[in-house]
């Protein structure tokens, strides 16, 4: 029998939550220390002193849990803000990472720099300022951090350095190699720009997503991900 | 192995019940096989029979009989003002609570694209069909105060904005009765940046 494991206060956000029976609720939690595991918080739904309200996404938490088997038991959550007001689009922008992070994260595995990487995507999501790119930079760390980052500094052939007024086709799983003519072509300066962390201008933005959606499909094996149609059906005003 | 017996399917039937486990589904078997066997086929006629005839209103999806259920036929009520709810159990608690005299319209779930359901799960099309027409001249979004409820009433009004139909949306608070020490802080904010002119 796997030992008794009991984790006081660890800082975790909310992924998911479900209604579990009549009174639980099934948690999905990406933790600083232990990566994306499942938790059920028995007696959640009907607890008094507002663990309803604690139990939500976008709430920086601090939890607590016990047990033996996969899905441990919730025996604590503190919350020490009121959390991050993600609104309208942005709101959409944080269901999108959490069903990324859901979907590409492997349970049980640690990675205390997608958690920082979440915070700070969160962080920038409330501002509403740089959506696209916010969205961009947590994609390529998530993607970093479960082995498949992107390859963007040189070339994957000869191994040339990428300059940036030239043009590239980007192989999955091998990288960018220099083309000239062909679909879904990309400047040298948007690959630049992506591994900066600095993207500028309607043209960067645009290749990088094209780019970033095809790498994710890929990776997910062609599963679609539901929250890009809040996007695709929502009127821009 | 043998076959589980009549008795043990019941049983197990039983058990889709909310908060029925395996001791209360004997318990139920056998009171309604020893003690009241009339009463178990009235149970099972009318379960049938609600099968078979309660389905989704055409007009606002909530669960009715006929093909429009008695709110929306109802002549007395106010088609200006339509409230947006999330299941047909809010249709109920809503409409015993506040006297509202406008009509419903139920989505039957909440967007929530983990749980895998986006917009076209909620047959938003047949409330854009509604604020095309219209008649509707106020939206109440009483979606949940959860994250999901909250990104739903988002959406909604957006697509309310582009037919001109003005959102409003339930407001958060303190319980009535209830003492600020006690709330949480969650609440407790929301309740604070939405104070009101007194």
């Amino acid at each position: 029998m796997p030992p008794l494991s009991r984790i006081a206060l660890q800082n975790a956000y909310i992924l998911h939550r479900r209604a579990y029976r009549e009174t639980s609720f099934l948690l999905d939690v990406l933790t600083r220390d232990f990566g994306r595991i499942s938790l059920l918080a028995k007696g959640a739904r009907r607890a008094k002193g507002g663990l309803v309200a604690k139990l939500q996404p976008f709430l920086p938490l601090e939890l607590s849990w016990q047990g033996r088997s996969d899905l441990p038991l919730l025996t604590g959550a503190e919350s020490s803000s009121s959390g991050f007001k993600l609104i309208g689009k942005a709101l959409f922008c944080g269901f999108y990472i959490n069903e990324l992070a859901h979907n590409l994260l492997p349970p049980h595995d640690p990675h205390p720099a997608i958690f920082l990487a979440y915070e700070c995507s969160l962080n920038a999501l409330e501002k509403a300022e740089g959506i696209e790119s916010t969205l961009r930079n947590f994609e390529l760390s998530l993607l970093e951090a479960i082995g498949y980052g992107l390859l963007l500094e040189h070339e994957s052939i000869r191994g040339k350095a990428i300059e940036a007024d030239k043009l590239y086709r980007y192989v999955i799983e091998r990288g960018p190699i220099e083309a000239s003519e062909g679909s879904e072509l990309i400047h040298g300066a948007t690959l630049l720009g992506l591994r900066q962390k600095r993207l500028s201008g309607a043209e960067q933005l645009g290749e990088a997503k094209r780019l970033m959606r095809r790498v994710i499909h890929h990776y997910l094996s062609g599963k679609p991900l539901k929250s890009r149609q809040l996007f695709t059906s929502t009127p821009n005003p | 192995m043998q076959p589980p017996g009549q008795l043990d399917q019941l049983m197990q039937a039983l058990r889709c019940l909310p908060g029925v486990g395996p001791k209360s589904a004997q318990r139920m078997a056998f009171h309604l096989l020893q003690r009241d066997r009339l009463g178990a086929r009235k149970l099972a006629d009318n379960l049938l029979a609600a099968l078979e005839k309660i389905g989704h209103c055409e007009r606002c999806r909530t669960l009715t009989e006929g093909r429009v259920c008695a709110i929306c036929a109802s002549s007395s009520r106010d088609p200006s003002q339509l409230c947006i709810v999330e299941t047909p159990a809010e249709v109920y608690a809503v409409d015993q609570a506040t006297g509202f005299k406008g009509l419903y319209f139920v989505l039957n779930g909440r967007l929530s694209p983990l749980d895998g359901i986006g917009p076209s799960e909620l047959r938003l099309d047949l409330l854009e069909n509604r604020l095309k027409s219209g008649e509707v001249k106020e939206l109440i979004l009483a979606t949940n105060t959860t994250v999901e409820g909250e990104a739903t009433a988002h959406f909604i009004s957006t697509m309310a904005q582009q037919y001109h139909v003005r959102a409003t949306r339930i407001a958060y608070g303190v319980p009535f009765g209830g003492e600020l020490e006690y709330v949480d802080s969650t609440t407790l904010s929301h309740a604070f940046s939405g104070r009101k002119d007194f």
